[in-house]
């Protein structure tokens, strides 16, 4: 009974991936080392999760772990209720580019590598061939379909790579540092395919070391150190959380001698000859009284960044 | 399954058109051994005459010998290049059997293998007007003996997939194979014979002699033998595959790491 009532909630599930407390120990020359510890993420259609920490936090390691690439000692994984790791089809749901590989063949060419990993996917040869000249076409490929991927820029082979993992239209994409070694003009033609991939409803998992990359397209983030998972929530609420009440004003001309004295009174003090810092709003407007009618840059809140965000939360960590 | 047997298959095709030089140094290299044998039957005092010292004999002895090679160092070594260039994880995400997409592969290479041979023996026989007689009983054993060697690749394979170096082992190689396909166990008393009707692939091989060099007749109930080494074989092969695939993930070890 208990059960049942348990497999009919899970079975509701709206989450594509939920992974439940997973933990991993290496064993290496005799001595045991955790590399993911209690580690617990969901993902939703159309979510982006950006899956962030330094080198060594366990990152991969996760990845590998929802793909069924690794075992877990404990935990499990399920994507759309089923287990990677138990039932076979669950492979069906699942996409992934892994870090540092090469994921193709370097031999063939992007159609004849579409065409295969499609049909090593479950696809027929013709479905294969039909949704691989879609992939290329929408991942502007078509011109190098005939090419040796060998001879292909690094950013043309991490495109194929994300296209071969798309070829059956998995519920769940994992990208492991899909912008890794990439130039300003391919990071940019893969951070466009993602948004496309999510705007199709596809879910994505995604690890990067370009912060400025998980804060443009990510919903939410995870932060993982050392293992553990040390923040996880939606990427605004996070900024929001570290961003100071704080404004900076900036002036056009220097700030005459006798007005700086009086926002010293206020407890102001400039910060260079043309800006200074308020740290709150009641002060704003008695300084913006004192400057007028001086002509005024701008007046900007302070706004944390994902970097401040990351390097506080892993630096507090290790302290 | 039979989608991927055509995948391979084309695979298999475009590699050899692509790579047309090594294609046609394999078929020259191929076409010049078996020009030997014709020239050099009745001189021929090398491993392959165990199987009768007949043109046809010799021609199925070198036949059986490099296909079994070529299926036991194929999958262990495919396993292995692959874990290094990073493609081997991608197989890993197909819902199939990993064990089944190489066997899949390596069947597929041994079609164009044997094509080429068949072609090239054709061409031969016209050439210089031997003829070679096959009986079609041949391709019973022969069927066993290929099932025995999936399976012994598919336990090489299973080291591969734990042992980064398999090159020791696969360099031990043509000695087992030797001892298993060419030792006549046939020949042999009878509780020596047990044991070799428990080598692998050596009962097959064995009725391949009978056929060929002692001409006698197929003897159904060696040939059930012969099926049931080669099953056992592949059974054990494909056992331990699934369990090293099992202990590799576990140590997280399916890539290049
Ligand atoms: N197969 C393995 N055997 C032993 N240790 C391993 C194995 N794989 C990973 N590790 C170790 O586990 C820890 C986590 O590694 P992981 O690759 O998951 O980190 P990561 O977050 O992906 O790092 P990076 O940002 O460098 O890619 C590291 O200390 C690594 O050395
Ligand atoms: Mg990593």
């Amino acid at each position: 009974m208990a059960r049942s009532i348990q497999s009919d909630r899970v079975a509701s599930d709206p989450n594509i991936l939920t992974a439940h407390q997973l933990r991993k120990a290496y064993r290496s020359q005799g001595k045991e080392m955790v590399a993911v510890r209690e580690v617990s993420l969901s993902l939703a259609k159309g979510e982006i999760l950006a899956f962030l920490g330094p080198n060594g936090a366990g990152k991969t390691t996760s990845i590998k772990m929802i793909a069924g690439l690794i075992r877990p000692d404990q935990g499990w994984v399920r994507i759309c209720d089923r287990d990677p790791h138990r039932q076979p089809a669950a492979l069906k749901l699942v996409g992934a580019v892994l870090e540092g590989n090469r994921n193709v063949y370097w031999r063939y060419t992007p159609a004849e590598n579409l065409e295969y990993f499609g049909i090593l996917r479950g696809m027929s040869g013709q479905a294969a061939r039909k949704r691989g000249a879609e992939l290329l076409e929408q991942f502007q490929l078509s011109h190098k379909r005939q090419t040796l991927v060998q001879s292909l820029s690094r950013g043309m082979q991490q495109k194929l790579a994300i296209a071969v993992a798309l070829m059956h239209s998995p519920a769940l994409l994992l990208l492991d540092e899909p912008t890794l070694g990439l130039d300003v003009e391919a990071t940019e033609d893969v951070k466009r395919l993602i948004r496309e991939i999510v705007h199709q409803g596809c879910a994505i998992l995604l690890t990067t070391h370009q912060l400025a990359i998980a804060e443009e397209l990510s919903d939410r983030v995870a932060i993982i150190n050392n293992g553990e998972i040390v923040t996880e929530a939606t990427t605004a609420d996070l900024i929001r959380q570290f961003s100071g009440s704080a404004y900076l004003v900036e002036t056009e001309h220097s700030i005459p001698a006798e007005r700086v004295r009086k926002l010293h009174l206020l407890g102001v003090d400039l910060q260079t000859e043309r800006s200074l810092h308020v740290t709150d709003v009641q002060v704003l407007y008695q300084v913006l009284a004192i400057l007028n009618p001086m002509p005024i840059v701008q007046i900007q809140k302070d706004q944390a960044n994902l970097t401040d965000v990351f390097l506080k939360l892993v630096r507090g960590a290790q302290a | 399954m039979i989608e991927i047997f055509w995948a391979e298959l084309k695979r298999q095709w475009i590699q050899q058109r692509r790579f047309a030089i090594d294609s046609i140094a394999g078929i020259v290299g191929l076409a010049i051994i078996f020009y030997g044998l014709f020239l050099t039957t009745q001189y021929l005092a090398g491993p392959t005459t165990q199987f009768g010292t007949r043109l046809d004999s010799i021609v199925v002895g070198y036949v059986l010998w490099t296909m079994v090679s070529f299926i036991i160092g194929d999958i262990a070594g495919g396993l292995q290049q692959e874990a290094s260039t990073g493609t081997l994880e991608q197989i890993f995400l197909s819902p199939f059997p990993v064990a089944q997409i190489f066997l899949l592969r390596e069947l597929a290479r041994l079609t164009v293998t044997l094509t080429q041979m068949v072609a090239i023996l054709v061409l031969l026989m016209v050439l210089t007007g031997r003829m070679l007689t096959f009986s079609p009983a041949l391709i019973l054993p022969l069927i066993s003996v290929i099932i025995g060697a999936f399976g012994l690749a598919l336990t090489i394979g299973s080291l591969s997939l734990l042992i980064k170096e398999v090159r020791q082992i696969l360099s031990l190689l043509p000695f087992v194979l030797f001892v298993t396909i060419l030792v006549p166990v046939e020949t042999w008393g009878m509780p020596a014979r047990l044991v070799g009707w428990l080598l692998p692939m050596t009962p097959g091989a064995g009725i391949l002699r009978d056929l060929m060099a002692r001409n006698q007749g197929l003897d159904w109930g060696l040939l059930a033998i012969a099926f049931l080494n080669g099953g056992l074989y592949f059974a054990i092969g494909w056992l331990l595959f699934q369990q090293a695939e099992r202990v590799a993930k576990h140590r997280g070890r399916l890539g290049g790491y």
